[in-house]
């Protein structure tokens, strides 16, 4: 985290985007830092970078201010970039309801589109027992030119509180 | 005498752990939020770390105690993780004075269940479900109830 703002345009090669609403305070967004690292590595160098947001109101948690995002970031060396949403409008643009809810956009003639949403596997606590990684299947499928076979899930998070 | 302490002991650890928590697949979950047909189920889904689940949780102990003589149920669910059953969800739920039903729901993949509890749940708690069979009554929302939002919700 170095403190500037990020866009879609600022990748003008991507040809998708992993998007994960998360913050620093909920237990099953603590789950994942791991293995959201191993998703950006293994994909940012296919042309589909990893993005973080957190859109959580930052008045209800103090844990998630911009300071203690850097902290975390820090702390469990993210390889992507944890972005934060003050005005909470990606999170509503993407109906984003939780943390942690993950999207995989992919552009098509020029246009983002939402290809997944839901969970980025099938076991936050365990992850030795993953069965079902959602986001990689999505992402093998469209980069095989394929129709995304499962395109949203379920799962348990901690609401993303909108301020009013 | 040293034994006989460590049995005394043992025997009152059980009986606290075993109190209100059972550990249940989402099949018998659904078995027994409609096992009976009069009654009405408050089906609550929280977890102990979830700041706006701890905070309604008391409103709905107040609707159990009120509506002790009818048929009303209050449930509580769990969505803690296993693991974190006796350092997390215990002590809540005794320092809450939970004394209705509380589930762990051991279901790591929601995926699988959630919509089977509502198709327009993301996931969010709390969340509250309320069940009557006989009237073929069924309501849902994620948002946190009040003793009076939940009354009004309920009825």
């Amino acid at each position: 985290m170095d403190g500037s703002y990020v866009s879609l345009s600022d990748y003008p090669d991507a040809k998708g985007f992993i998007i994960i609403f998360t913050c620093n305070h909920c237990p099953f967004a603590k789950l994942y830092p791991a293995r959201l690292n191993e998703l950006n590595l293994k994909y940012k160098k296919m042309g589909i970078p990893l993005l973080a947001i957190s859109s959580t109101d930052t008045i209800a948690y103090e844990e998630d201010t911009y300071i203690k995002m850097v902290e975390k970031s820090n702390n469990e060396s993210f390889n992507f970039p944890y972005l934060y949403d003050s005005q909470q409008l990606v999170a509503k643009n993407f109906n984003a309801q939780k943390t942690p809810h993950a999207y995989v956009i992919w552009k098509e003639k020029g246009i983002w589109k939402i290809k997944y949403k839901g969970a980025i596997d099938d076991n936050g606590a365990e992850p030795e027992k993953v069965e079902n990684n959602y986001i990689s299947r999505a992402l093998d499928q469209l980069l095989n030119e394929k129709e995304v076979e499962i395109k949203e899930t379920k799962s348990i998070g901690c609401q993303i509180h909108f301020r009013k | 005498m040293k034994l006989k302490i460590f049995a005394v002991f043992l025997l009152f650890h059980n009986v606290a752990f075993s109190q209100n928590i059972s550990i249940i697949k989402f099949e018998t979950l659904q078995q027994r939020i409609t096992s009976n047909p009069d009654t009405v189920y408050v089906v609550n889904f929280f977890a102990s770390w979830c700041a706006p689940c701890i905070k309604e949780i008391p409103e709905f102990l107040k609707y159990a105690d009120e509506n002790k003589n009818k048929k009303v149920r209050v449930i509580f669910v769990s969505l803690d993780f296993k693991k974190n059953m006796s350092e997390s969800l215990l002590p809540m739920v005794q320092n809450l004075n939970i004394n209705q039903t509380v589930y762990l729901l051991d279901e790591p993949d929601a995926n699988e269940w959630i919509d089977k509890i509502d198709n327009t749940w993301s996931g969010v708690i709390p969340a509250t479900l309320i069940l009557h069979k006989a009237s073929d009554n069924r309501r849902f929302t994620t948002e946190s109830l009040s003793y009076s939002l939940l009354k009004k919700f309920a009825n």
